[in-house]
């Protein structure tokens, strides 16, 4: 049944799919792990950076983007896009004109929802048109609007959007959303050091070669945006493992 | 086959004649195309490139029949697809000394190689492997009192039900079982619709009719290549009565199969 209504985009199949957005949640699947998490006051961005070619540049090889910044030059919306990487540069670029036109024309810089809905209407254009394919990318945003909220959302190929307090997307996305209903507490957010350890042990669940290979970022309530340096990260990374040592220890003495 | 404005698709007649033309095409076909002498050699050739050869360790010499039945088999254990690949040489060939007794090459025309008689032994399609300290585990005969282990991958998208994949615990196991097989397998098996296919089909259907029992552990999921998630779905096989004797380690397991993923990276920009 599937291959008679999954060749073109425009139509529905008898027990209601849309197949070719189906396939493109697939896609998505097929890039690296990535996680947001929304503390109190602060927001987190992991993501698994895939290890590069041996001749290719790193610099070019960036998978957080800031969409938009504000005037006192503290970034508010952050972004990372995980599917097909030529699919993601066309919409942040889409993105970007869309924050600058907004500040223009209404003179206020863009709240993370109304950028949010702009992505999601954008995706969903292409689930409508003749001829054209669903963009292959779900994408995590975050940031604070002028009330000094945080803000997580995540959209999908099929141009829907929702707020999340944490979520993760892109291989393996279950496991790590199942990790983080478990470990998402009020405690667990409760300070920037603790959203950020939670973030990378939620990543640790899938990320095959440890911290090495997790690109981390950050954006504080009137702060400027913060990436981590690989250094950074492995500092946590070896806060957890303490963490952990110590955690298995104490069980050890409780059962002896 | 055309896709109609609508994007249906839809098999197009064939505007070169009906399928009723059969026999006066065959006619024709007679006519223009008899086998010639060199025609006949050239499928000899190719049959007999195609054949599979069963060899001897690293080396060149036919493992003969006979050399196979030297080694007595209780238990063969085998894995199809680099997620069970990786798991068995992660978690159960690290334990023991298993050394390696010969291996399985063929050649068919979807190969890269084109060269036959010397294809490396790296490019071996099924090395074969037994347990230094217990000979009886491996062999290819079947024998009355062995026992068959299949263990294979299949993408969660082949899954046929009636949730939706993304609602799927994936990755996931389910088992499939010939008559003879007496244990229960530590898994749900799979309900139908499901079929399994390829080798694994091969090796099941011909255990069923020579009565040998033998258990198939198939695991849906959704990442196909190397993945350390999908690896450890096959743990609670581990506690099955095959391999609870061979397997010792298992944290180094995990040691290792770490060390595996990384040099089995493969590097894809179109994927962010």
């Amino acid at each position: 049944m599937a291959s008679r209504y999954d060749r073109a985009i425009t139509v529905f199949s008898p027990d209601g799919h849309l197949f070719q957005v189906e396939y493109a949640q697939e896609a998505v699947k097929k890039g690296s792990t990535a996680v947001g998490i929304r503390g109190t006051n602060i927001v987190v961005l992991g993501v698994e950076k895939k290890s590069v070619a041996k001749l290719q540049d790193e610099r070019t090889v960036r998978k957080i983007c800031a969409l938009d910044d504000h005037v006192c030059m503290a970034f508010a919306v952050l972004t990372i896009f995980v599917g097909l990487t030529a699919d993601a540069r066309v919409v942040i670029n889409r993105a970007r004109v869309e924050c600058q036109s907004h500040k223009l024309t209404v003179e206020d810089p863009v709240t993370v929802e109304y950028i949010t809905r702009f992505i999601a209407t954008l995706k969903q254009k292409y689930t409508q048109s003749n001829g054209r394919r669903p963009f292959g990318i779900s994408a995590l945003i975050v940031g604070f609007d002028d009330d000094g909220i945080p803000r997580l959302y995540q959209t999908d190929p099929s141009g829907t959007y929702h707020a999340w307090k944490a979520n993760a997307i892109g291989r393996s996305a279950k496991t790590v959303r199942e990790f983080l209903e478990k470990n998402y507490t009020e405690d667990a957010i409760a300070s920037d050091s603790e959203a950020i350890k939670l973030a990378i042990k939620a990543l640790l669940e899938v990320v095959q070669s440890g911290g090495k290979n997790i690109e981390l970022a950050i954006i504080r309530r009137n702060q400027p945006l913060k990436m981590f340096s690989a250094k950074e990260v492995e500092l946590y990374v070896t806060e957890i493992e303490k963490e952990k040592e110590e955690a298995e220890k104490k069980k050890s003495k409780k059962s002896v | 086959m055309a896709a109609t404005f609508f994007g249906e698709v839809v098999k197009a007649p064939c505007r070169a004649g009906t399928e009723d033309d059969e026999e006066e095409e065959e006619e024709e076909e007679e006519e223009g195309r008899r086998e010639t002498p060199e025609d006949r050699e050239v499928r000899q050739q190719l049959a007999r490139k195609r054949e599979v050869r069963l060899l001897r360790r690293q080396t060149k010499t036919s493992l003969e029949v006979s050399l196979l039945e030297k080694y007595p088999c209780s238990k063969f254990i085998i894995a199809i697809g680099n997620n069970a690949v990786a798991f068995l040489s992660s978690f159960v060939m690290n334990s023991g000394v298993w050394e390696e007794v010969g291996c399985a090459k063929l050649w068919n025309e979807w190969c890269r190689t084109t060269d036959t008689t010397h294809l490396s032994s790296s490019e071996a399609f099924c090395v074969f492997y037994h347990l230094k300290s217990n000979p009886s585990v491996f062999g290819s005969c079947p024998r009355k009192n062995m026992q068959i282990t299949i263990l294979t991958c299949r993408h969660v998208t082949d899954y046929k039900t009636s949730e939706s994949t993304g609602s799927l615990p994936s990755p996931f196991l389910k088992a499939l079982k010939t008559q003879n097989f007496k244990d229960s397998a530590c898994c749900p098996l799979l309900e139908q619709p499901n079929i399994v296919h390829d080798l694994p089909a091969a090796v099941l259907s011909y255990c069923q009719v020579w009565k040998i029992p033998a258990v198939l552990y198939l695991c849906y999921t959704d990442v196909m290549k190397l993945d350390l998630i999908t690896v450890e779905a096959f743990k609670p096989i581990l506690s099955t009565r095959t391999l609870k004797g061979l397997v010792k380690n298992i944290p180094q397991s995990t040691e290792i199969l770490k060390k595996l993923m990384t040099t089995n990276e493969i590097q894809s920009n179109i994927y962010t």
